[in-house]
């Protein structure tokens, strides 16, 4: 009996150490989705900074940045003085994150999230690590309330439609999104088939291969807006597709962030998918 | 016949009083610059360190600021000592190669060092994760090092192997055979660029334009001997490659064994770029650009070219890596860039100056 209590005690003051995790003030966060999500949380006013994949909100362009999340400086990260440093598996490169562990910033770098299990748990995780809990259910119940809709189109659809994903890169080269991307993931929670996803990764298109692929459907991702001109492809605009205005041309983070956007991009790319 | 030795009793022209002078004060100037190169480097960063506290932790006492402590002596410190060696190196070899090819335009990258160390280290940055598996975490502290290491010297050696004929070694040859090595090693770079993902692709752009924002002791233990070693062995080079500035039939004639001149200046470039490639990635222009300078400072005899020209690329890497933490600070500006935006237009300048003369 007493070594019972002995165990239900140390069981609590294991959890009273687990909970007193101080709620972090100085957040620096490096990565566009994940900062999105601190904003939509509620939680913007911690952050010290973040790096330059984070381009949404505006609010933080006021903030100071720390570089591309695959090349985080160890010394520009500290001197911020930051007490958590909000990230993902992307972050690179290694050594410096442990260095910064070292100097007692507390490093939280979250799985991929590609599908919107992940993408819930993410939002669970980064409420946990914020001490925004309640925020982080709230967000999670719009996400699933916006997502009905989509959710019952993609139930009702017959056959899978093909859908030819492009990712704009520079004023003169057209990616193409194969497998494995990002772009893939969203097709693939929309019930949709990647028209390229016999290749793996982004890989430049060629004019002819843009013909043969068929799709029906075309969505752009571009990083700024205006970016993408049909005019620069003409070969698109001859596809039954483009003929039919089954394309949705958009912002290259809104689409493929896997952010609090979510709901809206995957709502704006099924409205093109429906016959 | 031929001696055995590298440098027999060649009688060397002592400087004379007027180059003896030059050579002071340019090893005065040079050594001025290092000290500041060390003091700005050490002082400057993202992370805001009172001159008290910095003092302190020097001194070994315990400062107000753990955190000071260690961006001082883990992070900065080793940083400006693998700056410093990984510049002397750079500056050393591009001399000795200029020297050795009787070309004001030979730097490492001619005989394939860069090029071959590219290769391998974006091999690894691309195909790590098929090859290594679940060892990957090993590829940013041992794999791309050495891989890095093993292709630029594994490359100097095959353009040497090529330019190798009945014991003898072309160094036109060696040239020609170094552009063609790089001609196919950046094909294969650019095959690999085509089959990466978008953060390979991004880690491998960071990679060609250098950093030593990783810098750390780790990596002076790994280098730092090669490092050492090579810029240690380009000095016994000093006195036969004066003779290999009258022309190759001179050298021999002189009494100096060219063939083993020539092996060990590869050595020495092959080794050393290969070790500083492998620890800060690709750092462009300082192996050019630094020998000239020095040249028009302090002329051309290699007895002073050499030791002034590892002070004076260590001082130069070691102040472009320090604009390049502060200028867009609290981010860090790749090494790379830094150097050819200051290399690129002093070389013009001495270039127009040149022209003018």
């Amino acid at each position: 009996m007493t070594r019972v209590v002995w165990l239900a005690a140390l069981l609590l003051a294991w959890a009273g150490v687990v909970r007193a995790q101080p709620v972090p003030e100085r957040v620096v966060s490096a990565d566009g989705a994940v900062t999105e999500f601190v904003y939509a949380l509620g939680q913007g006013e911690r952050l010290v900074g973040v790096d330059t994949t984070s381009r949404y909100p505006e609010a933080v362009g006021r903030l100071p940045k720390v570089g591309y999340l695959r090349a985080l400086p160890f010394e520009g990260v500290l001197a911020l003085r930051p007490d958590l440093l909000l990230t993902t598996e992307e972050a690179a490169p290694e050594r410096n994150l442990m260095r910064l562990e070292n100097a007692g910033v507390r490093v939280v770098r979250l799985p991929v999230a590609w599908t919107l299990a992940q993408v819930r748990e993410r939002i669970r995780r980064i409420g946990q690590t914020l001490a925004a809990e309640p925020e982080a259910e709230r967000l999670i119940q719009n996400f699933d309330v916006r997502l009905q809709a989509v959710e019952a189109d993609i139930r009702h659809r017959g056959a899978s439609p093909r859908v030819l994903f492009l990712l704009v890169a520079g004023s003169h080269q057209l990616m193409v999104a194969g497998a494995n991307t990002a772009a893939d993931a969203l097709l693939d929670i929309l019930g949709a088939d990647n028209a390229a996803g016999a290749m793996e990764g982004y890989k430049p298109a060629s004019r002819e291969a843009l013909i043969a692929t068929r799709p029906d459907a075309i969505v752009v991702a571009e990083a700024s807006a205006g970016q993408f001109r049909v005019s620069d492809w003409p070969e698109l605009a001859l596809l039954d597709a483009w003929q039919r205005e089954r394309v949705y041309v958009g912002d290259s983070m809104f689409l493929l962030g896997f952010g609090p956007r979510l709901p809206e991009a995957l709502e704006a790319v099924n409205a093109v998918l429906a016959p | 016949m031929q001696s055995s030795r590298l440098s027999p009793r060649f009688p060397g022209q002592l400087l004379d009083p007027a180059g003896r002078l030059r050579f002071g004060a340019s090893l005065a100037l040079v050594v001025a610059l290092a000290v500041v190169a060390a003091l700005v480097s050490i002082s400057s960063g993202a992370y805001p360190i009172s001159v008290t506290d910095m003092l302190r932790v020097l001194a070994g006492q315990p400062g107000q600021d753990a955190a000071a402590r260690l961006v001082l002596m883990e992070v900065r410190l080793p940083r400006f000592l693998l700056g410093f060696l990984v510049g002397a190196v750079l500056a050393v070899s591009g001399a000795i190669l200029q020297g050795l090819f009787r070309n004001p335009l030979a730097d490492p990258t001619l005989i394939g060092v860069s090029s071959g160390a590219s290769l391998a280290a974006i091999s690894v940055i691309v195909l790590g994760e098929a090859l290594l598996g679940h060892w990957l975490h090993l590829a940013e502290t041992w794999a791309l090092p050495l891989a890095a290491f093993a292709g630029g010297s594994g490359t100097v050696f095959l353009a040497w192997k090529i330019a190798r004929r009945a014991g003898q070694v072309s160094v036109a040859t060696l040239l020609l055979a170094g552009i063609a090595i790089n001609a196919i090693a950046m094909a294969g770079t650019g095959l690999l660029t085509f089959h990466a993902n978008d953060e390979q692709l991004r880690s491998l752009t960071f990679w060609t334009m250098g950093s030593l924002g990783h810098a750390a002791w780790h990596d002076l233990v790994v280098a730092g001997p090669w490092l050492l070693l090579a810029l240690l062995m380009a000095q016994t080079l000093a006195t036969p490659l004066d003779a290999f500035l009258m022309g190759e039939s001179v050298v021999g004639h002189l009494g100096f064994d060219t063939e083993r001149v020539k092996r060990r200046a590869i050595l020495v470039a092959g080794l050393g770029v290969g070790a500083a490639v492998a620890v800060s990635g690709l750092i462009g222009f300082v192996g050019l650009v630094v020998p000239h300078l020095v040249r028009q400072m302090a002329g051309a005899s290699h007895r002073t070219l050499l030791p002034i020209c590892a002070l004076a690329g260590g001082s130069l890497l070691v102040a472009a890596d320090s604009l390049a933490r502060v200028v867009v600070a609290p981010a860090e500006l790749p090494i790379g860039l830094m150097t050819a935006l200051i290399g690129g237009p002093f070389f013009l300048v001495i270039l127009l100056r040149m022209n003018v003369s």
